[in-house]
C-alpha cells in the first residue's frame, strides 16, 4: 500500500514538474493575487500583518484547487483511471499517492508566496519560527486532506476548478481562520496572543478530516460513470 | 499457472443495472471458464460497457450478483483507452504499471516486455510522442506484465490500422491458447465470432442471445 | 394525503404563532423591532435540521445504494439553503435595527452564512451534468463533509470573535415565559411548514424519476 502510494506520488511529481500545469498555474495566480492585494496598501500605511495572513492563505487556497484538479486530471487524460481502479491496488493508495504529491506541490508553492508576501506586503517574521513552521504543515494537511478527496469531483470533467473552488472555500473556513490568526501572530511585533487553541481546531480539522477522507475516498473515486 | 480444470473465473448471476430509475438490461447471467473467450455482442446503447465495468468489479449491480473468483493481482483490463501517461516515457509507464499490480519489475525485465511488443528502441521515448498502434502496444506490454488469468478486452481495436489488428486478434487467441479466460467487446462482431467459444448478445435491455459463438447469427440483431 | 394534513396544520399553527407575535408575546426593550427574531429562529433551527437530513440520507444512501435516500438528501438540500436564506435576511435585518449594522461577526450567524455557501455550491453540484449513480455517490460524499464541517466553523467562528473586539457580543437578556411560548410555537408551526415542503419535494422528486424511467433513449449508457 506504502509502496504504491509512494509510486504514485512520484510519478505524479514528475509528470506535475515536467509538464503539469497545476503547479506553475498555482504559483503565478498566488503571485499574482499577492502582487494585486499590495495595491491596497494606503499611501504612506502598512498592511496590517493578519490582512497579510488572510492574502497568503487566499494564494495558498486557489493554488490548492489549481493543484488538485491537475493531479486527478493525470488519470483522466488516458482513462488510467479505469486501469488503477482495476489494479489491485488499494484505492486508498490513491487518495494517500495525491495527497503526498499535493502537499509537496503546495508547499513549493508557498515557498513562493512566503518571501512575496514579505516583500509585496511588506510582513517581517517577528513571532517564533517553529509556531510559523507548525501553522504551514499543520494547515496543509488540512487543505490538502479536503483537496484531495473532492478534487477527485474533477473526474471526468464534472466539476471545473471553479465549482471545486466554490465548495471547497467554505469547507476550508475553520482551517484558513486558523492559518490566518496564527500567521498573523507570527507577523506581528506586538506580543502574541494564545496559539493553544487555534493550533488544536487544526488538529481537530485535520484529524476529522482525514478519517472522513478515509472513509468516503472510495467512493468518489470509483468506477460508477 | 493454467487453472486446473472448469471451474469459472468469473459468474454473473441474474445481474441488472439500472442508471437511476433508467434500466439498462436485466437478468444478464453468463460465465468465462479459463481458455474460454466470451465476446460481448450488441448495439451501441445496450449497456456492453456497463456490464464490463460490473464484471470488472468497478460498478456495482443493482441487483443479481457478480462473482470474481480471478485473483485482482492476475486481472487485466485492455481497452481503447491506453491508460498511458504521455509525461513519462516506455519504460516509466510500464514500470509504474508494476508497482500498481505489486510486481516490482526490474529494468530488464522491463525492456524484455517492451522487446515483446516490438518497442525497445522507443523505451525511452516519451510515450506522448507514440502513434495510436505504438501506443495500444505498449498498453499491451502491461498486460503481458501482468500475465492474466482473466482479460477484459474493451474495443481495443479502436483506431489500429489492419495491421495492427490482425496483431491484436493473434495476441488475444494466444491469451486464450495459455489458459486465459477472455470477455472481450468488439466492434467487429462478425469477424470476431470466429474467435470466440461463447457469445453474449446485449440488446432490448435484456440477453438477446447466450450460447455457442458457432450458433451465433448476428443478422438477429439488426431488427 | 399526508401532505394536504400537515399543510392544512401548518396554516393553522402559522396563523396562531402571528397571533401570538403582535398580541401574546410582551414588546421588547428594544421595541417591536425584536419581534422579528419569531422569525428568524425557526428558520435557522430548521435550516440545521434540513442540512442534519442531508448528513443522514447521505450516509444511507451510501450503505443502501437506494436512490430514495438521495432524492431525500437533494429535497432536505434545497430546503436547507431556503430556510438559511430566510434565516440569513431575518438576521440581518434585525442586527441593523438592533446594533446598527447588517452585519455583526457572531458565531451562529457566521456558521450559518458559510453554511450557506457549503449548501448552495452542493446544490450546483447537484446540477452538473454527470452519470446518476456517480453523482448521487459524490453528493452523498459531499453531504457527509458539509455536515462534519458545521461544529469546526462554529468554533472557529467563535474563537476568532472572541479575539476580535469588533465582534458583538450577544447577551441572552431575559425572557418573559410569554416569549418562550412563542418561541416553540414558531418552532412548531415552521416544522410542520418545512415537513409538508420536504414531503412535497422528495414527492416530486419520486415521479420525475419515474417519468424518467418511462423515456429510454438508445444511448451508450
Amino acid at each position: 500500500m506504502l509502496k504504491r502510494s509512494a509510486a504514485m506520488a512520484a510519478k505524479d511529481l514528475r509528470l506535475s514538474i515536467s509538464g503539469g500545469q497545476g503547479l506553475v498555474q498555482a504559483v503565478l495566480l498566488g503571485l499574482l493575487l499577492i502582487f494585486l492585494f499590495s495595491l491596497s496598501k494606503p499611501l504612506g500605511g502598512v498592511i496590517t500583518p493578519q490582512a497579510a495572513g488572510a492574502i497568503f492563505w487566499l494564494a495558498s487556497a486557489f493554488g490548492l484547487v489549481l493543484v488538485f484538479n491537475d493531479l486527478f486530471a493525470i488519470e483522466e487524460a488516458n482513462g488510467a483511471r479505469v486501469g488503477i481502479l482495476s489494479s489491485p491496488a488499494p484505492v486508498h493508495a490513491v487518495w494517500v499517492g495525491k495527497g503526498l504529491a499535493g502537499l509537496c506541490l503546495l508547499l513549493v508553492s508557498q515557498l513562493v508566496f512566503l518571501p512575496a508576501t514579505a516583500a509585496f506586503l511588506g510582513q517581517n517574521v517577528y513571532g517564533p519560527w517553529w509556531l510559523l513552521l507548525a501553522t504551514l504543515i499543520g494547515a496543509d494537511i488540512g487543505l490538502v486532506v479536503i483537496g484531495a478527496l473532492l478534487g477527485a469531483l474533477s473526474q471526468g470533467q464534472a466539476a471545473r476548478e471553479s465549482l471545486l473552488s466554490v465548495i471547497v472555500f467554505p469547507l476550508l473556513l475553520p482551517v484558513l481562520l486558523a492559518g490566518i490568526t496564527l500567521f498573523a501572530m507570527c507577523f506581528s511585533p506586538e506580543p502574541m496572543g494564545e496559539p493553544d487553541s487555534w493550533l488544536g481546531l487544526i488538529l481537530a480539522f485535520d484529524a476529522l478530516f482525514a478519517g472522513a477522507g478515509l472513509f468516503l475516498f472510495p467512493f468518489v473515486y470509483s468506477g460508477e460513470e | 499457472m493454467v487453472p486446473s480444470g472448469g471451474e469459472a473465473l468469473l459468474s454473473v448471476r441474474r445481474a441488472a443495472k439500472f442508471y437511476g430509475g433508467k434500466l439498462v438490461f436485466k437478468d444478464v447471467s453468463c460465465e468465462v471458464r479459463p481458455g474460454e473467450i466470451l465476446l460481448v455482442a450488441g448495439p451501441n446503447g445496450a449497456g456492453k460497457s456497463t456490464l464490463m465495468r460490473m464484471m470488472a468489479g468497478l460498478s456495482r449491480p443493482s441487483a443479481g450478483e457478480v462473482i470474481l473468483r480471478a485473483e485482482p493481482e492476475r486481472t487485466a483490463y485492455l481497452g481503447h483507452a491506453t491508460f498511458i501517461y504521455p509525461g513519462m516515457t516506455a519504460l516509466a509507464n510500464l514500470g509504474f504499471w508494476g508497482t500498481m499490480y505489486g510486481l516490482s519489475p526490474s529494468r530488464d525485465e522491463l525492456v524484455t516486455l517492451l522487446t515483446r511488443v516490438g518497442l525497445e528502441r522507443a523505451a525511452e521515448e516519451k510515450a506522448g510522442s507514440f502513434s495510436r498502434g505504438m501506443a495500444q502496444r505498449l498498453n499491451l506490454a502491461r498486460v503481458y506484465m501482468v500475465r492474466p488469468t482473466l482479460l477484459f478486452l474493451d474495443e481495443p481495436g479502436t483506431g489500429l490500422d489492419p495491421r495492427s489488428l490482425a496483431l491484436l486478434r493473434r495476441e488475444i487467441t494466444g491469451f486464450r491458447d495459455h489458459g486465459t479466460g477472455v470477455v472481450w467487446i468488439s466492434h467487429h462482431v462478425d469477424k470476431d465470432t470466429a474467435l470466440a467459444d461463447t457469445v453474449l448478445a446485449l440488446g432490448g435491455r435484456r440477453v438477446e442471445y447466450f450460447g455457442p459463438a458457432r450458433e451465433y447469427a448476428p443478422e438477429a440483431e439488426a431488427c | 394525503m399526508m401532505v394536504k394534513i400537515l399543510a392544512a396544520a401548518a396554516a393553522v399553527a402559522l396563523l396562531a404563532h402571528q397571533y401570538m407575535i403582535w398580541f401574546y408575546a410582551p414588546v421588547a426593550q428594544s421595541g417591536p423591532v425584536q419581534k422579528i427574531f419569531y422569525m428568524h429562529l425557526p428558520c435557522s433551527w430548521w435550516a440545521l435540521a434540513s442540512f442534519f437530513v442531508v448528513f443522514v440520507s447521505s450516509l444511507l444512501y451510501l450503505f443502501r445504494r437506494d436512490p430514495a435516500y438521495d432524492r431525500a438528501a437533494g429535497a432536505a438540500a434545497e430546503l436547507g439553503v431556503l430556510f438559511a436564506t430566510l434565516s440569513l435576511i431575518t438576521g440581518s435585518v434585525w442586527a441593523r435595527a438592533e446594533w446598527g449594522h447588517w452585519w455583526v461577526w457572531d458565531p451562529k450567524l457566521t456558521t450559518s452564512l458559510i453554511m450557506w455557501y457549503v449548501y448552495a455550491g452542493y446544490l450546483v453540484l447537484r446540477s452538473t451534468p454527470m452519470g446518476r449513480e456517480r453523482k448521487a455517490l459524490v453528493c452523498a460524499v459531499l453531504g457527509i463533509v458539509a455536515f462534519l464541517d458545521v461544529p469546526l466553523v462554529f468554533f472557529a467562528a467563535k474563537l476568532w470573535g472572541s479575539a476580535h473586539p469588533d465582534g458583538v457580543a450577544r447577551e441572552s437578556s431575559g425572557m418573559a415565559p410569554r416569549m418562550w411560548h412563542t418561541i416553540f410555537t414558531g418552532l412548531a408551526a415552521f416544522g410542520l411548514v418545512w415537513g409538508a415542503m420536504l414531503l412535497t419535494r422528495v414527492r416530486q422528486l419520486a415521479t420525475l424519476a419515474r417519468l424518467e424511467a418511462m423515456l429510454v433513449w438508445d444511448e451508450e449508457a
